[in-house]
């Protein structure tokens, strides 16, 4: 590393990095996450207040929550008309609450507020047209956001602050060996835009390696890391359909194998339920067990602060069974919390 | 069934056998007995520990009498043109030309393409493409030569409906390309042309439009957290069929709102929110286009001489 001109690797790296404000957040919540791994969601707002940050989401009846409609989007029943209104709604719910930064939990939001940003940025014709139908319909007003940060992009620019907290570090308990940890970023966080929206572009994927590293672990750059999980929207809850994910995902895990991973880290809420759940079908296909536990960083931030792993951090909704990763790293836990213990006498499939 | 709201006064639980009931007499009802009896169950509430929670929502969820309570009362919001926009009337009238000018007028087309050089990187990279029959390439050449006839029958091709929408092909095009825009552009043109139903997976965006398209028009999310059924998503294995099975006590144990008034996962939305919200898509174009897949459906199934419900199960199942 001393060989390189470190001013030089400085200034190459802004390109890849994109400029998050540290306070005045508005959070919106995922219906993939919130579906799958709900946990991974009511989370968020401790981690917010534990940095004691300025916050909000949306409480009210009138300014209630509503998806983002990208799933509906991309699975083609969404004009895009129809999504850059309801995301412009959000956005008008954000500013009438005083916060200027928008963090949704799940990266196919994400995705889909960085292409209305973009398009209502070239189009001024698009824009007026979708300020005068927000107003005409539901008599509400916007600005085209300054700032949009994924809820991962804040805990990696707290990532430090949030360490301080820890009980534990990503390392194995016994030897303290860092942990092994592969990321799987999410196409719509690190592809659609990835010089400007995303940390690290396509290429150098940082936001969670970032706090893999400042966590204790260490990253491995395996040749499908950038690979697409298959989630695919039609092509994964459409169930004959199925079959086109499974294959990305075998061949994403097939990839990352040899390297030992003790940790799959994800990024985005689809990825996450499948690198998750089809090693199920992996094994029940091929035989092959793989059961490489997968968490996703909000999970992993509650397990090192020490939060419970049942009551606050809801492992029993994974797949891969969690409590072989907790044991690695020496975490505490009460194994009789299990719901898979109490309803089927075993957590381990 | 004589009187529709016999099992469903407002505090009380209607029962379980109220639902095979429903479903068994939906063609003796009128679309305002369809509508009013939806509403007054899923507005039907008990209230316990100070936290307020709607048992009826569960089973309203994807059924037959949900499919067409929306049939009804989507057709009524589009004839009472509340809300109805310029964007309706542009997509409205979209149907009657060409490919080639919707290539050339329809905003993601326009910004999902200037020149492709066909050198294939998208191809390389596409998820899709490693496992189906497609390739982003030929359909990028095939926009580029303009054929109308050739994207005719592209549109209505299995293969228009492979691509995962992952955009691995948007970020490695030297020319800035967005192939996967491109195709989300012309999945669109298919459906308001009917052309959707000519394939297999085509005709699978009646599910869509229902699950989707149901979970938005009545819960503002396209995901309600009690869709993925263990018998559907086996592959999930058996800890996936515990946790669904429980999933409501887990919820409630991490701090969510399973069909609960509160702000997270699985929250019932409010009744004002999700009216905002339907005057949104009607001006959007989402009802709009909902009709048409609607309508091209029923014709199908007419000539498949098949009910709507075995349609549904049909593109739910085949392929």
């Amino acid at each position: 590393m001393v060989n390189y001109n470190q001013e030089g690797r400085q200034k190459l790296w802004g390109k890849y990095s994109k400029d998050i404000p540290g306070d005045h957040y508005f959070l919106t919540f995922s219906c993939i996450l919130g579906s799958f791994y709900p946990a991974s969601e009511t989370m968020v707002p401790g981690i917010y207040d534990l940095l004691d940050v300025n916050w909000k989401t949306q409480y009210e009846s009138k300014s209630g929550w509503s998806c983002c409609t990208a799933i509906g989007y991309h699975g083609d029943i969404m004009p895009i008309e129809a999504t850059l209104l309801t995301v412009a709604r959000l956005w008008s719910i954000a500013q009438d609450a005083g916060m200027k930064v928008i963090t949704p939990t799940c990266v196919t939001s994400f995705g889909t507020y960085c292409e209305c940003k973009e398009l209502l940025e070239q189009e001024p014709d698009l824009r007026k047209k979708i300020k005068r139908l927000l107003k005409e319909t539901c008599d509400r007003e916007f600005e085209i956001p300054e700032y949009l940060a994924h809820v991962s992009d804040i805990y990696y620019h707290h990532r430090e602050k949030i360490k301080k907290h820890f009980q534990y570090g990503l390392t194995e308990a016994k030897t303290g060996r860092p942990l092994q940890v592969v990321d799987h970023i999410g196409c719509h966080y690190s592809k659609l835009f990835a010089d400007k929206y995303s940390l690290g572009g396509s290429e150098y994927c940082e936001v969670l390696s970032g706090m893999v590293r400042a966590w204790g672990g260490e990253n491995i750059d395996y040749p499908e890391r950038r690979h697409c999980c298959g989630m695919g929207f039609r092509q994964c809850m459409i169930p004959p359909n199925r079959g086109a994910t499974l294959s990305n995902v075998y061949k994403k895990i097939k990839s990352m194998v040899p390297f030992n991973p003790d940790l799959i880290l994800t990024n985005c809420p689809g990825c996450q339920v499948f690198m998750d759940k089809e090693q199920w079908a992996i094994y029940e296909v091929t035989g092959e067990k793989y059961f490489i536990p997968v968490l996703t960083y909000q999970e992993l931030a509650g397990l090192l602060l020490g939060w419970d792993p049942y009551d606050v951090v809801g492992i029993d909704a994974h797949t891969v069974p969690v409590e072989p990763f907790l044991d690695k790293i020496g975490i505490v836990y009460d194994r009789k919390k299990s719901m898979h213990v109490e309803k089927t006498g075993s957590c381990d499939e | 069934m004589k009187d529709p709201y016999q099992f469903c006064n407002r505090d009380e639980n209607p029962g379980e056998k109220i639902w095979d009931d429903i479903n068994r007499h939906l063609e003796e009802l009128s679309s305002n007995e369809i509508i009013a009896l939806y509403y007054r169950l899923r507005d039907a509430c008990t209230i316990a520990g100070g936290e307020v929670y709607y048992p009826n929502i569960r089973h309203l969820h994807a059924t037959p009498f949900e499919r067409e309570k929306d049939r009804r009362e989507q057709r009524r919001w589009i004839q009472d043109k509340k809300c109805l926009s310029d964007v309706v009337e542009w997509y409205r009238e979209a149907r009657d030309k060409s490919c080639i000018w919707w290539l050339e007028n329809h905003i993601i087309a326009k910004h999902s393409f200037s020149s492709c050089m066909s050198c294939g990187a998208c191809t390389a990279l596409c998820p899709a493409a490693e496992f189906y029959d497609f390739s982003p390439r030929e359909m990028m050449t095939l926009v580029q030569e303009k054929n109308e006839e050739d994207i005719i029958e592209f549109l209505k091709s299995e293969k228009l409906w492979y691509c995962h929408q992952c955009g691995s092909c948007k970020t490695k095009c030297p020319r800035q390309n967005s192939p996967f825009g491109m195709i989300s552009s012309l999945r669109q043109l298919s459906q308001l042309k009917g052309y959707h139903i000519e394939s297999l997976r085509g005709r699978q965006q009646y599910f869509a439009r229902h699950l989707w398209g149901g979970n938005l028009w009545n819960r503002a999310c396209t995901l309600y957290f009690r869709n993925p059924l263990p018998d559907i998503h086996q592959d999930f294995g058996p800890r996936f069929a515990t946790y669904f099975h429980h999933k409501e006590e887990f919820m409630k144990r991490i701090g969510a709102h399973p069909d609960m008034d509160g702000p997270y996962s699985g929250r019932k939305v409010a009744p004002a929110t999700l009216d905002e919200l339907r005057r949104l898509w009607l001006a959007g174009g989402a009802l709009f286009l909902w009709s048409l897949i609607e309508e091209a459906a029923q014709k199908q199934a007419q000539d498949m001489n098949v009910s709507i419900d075995e349609y549904h199960l049909k593109v739910k199942t085949e392929g």
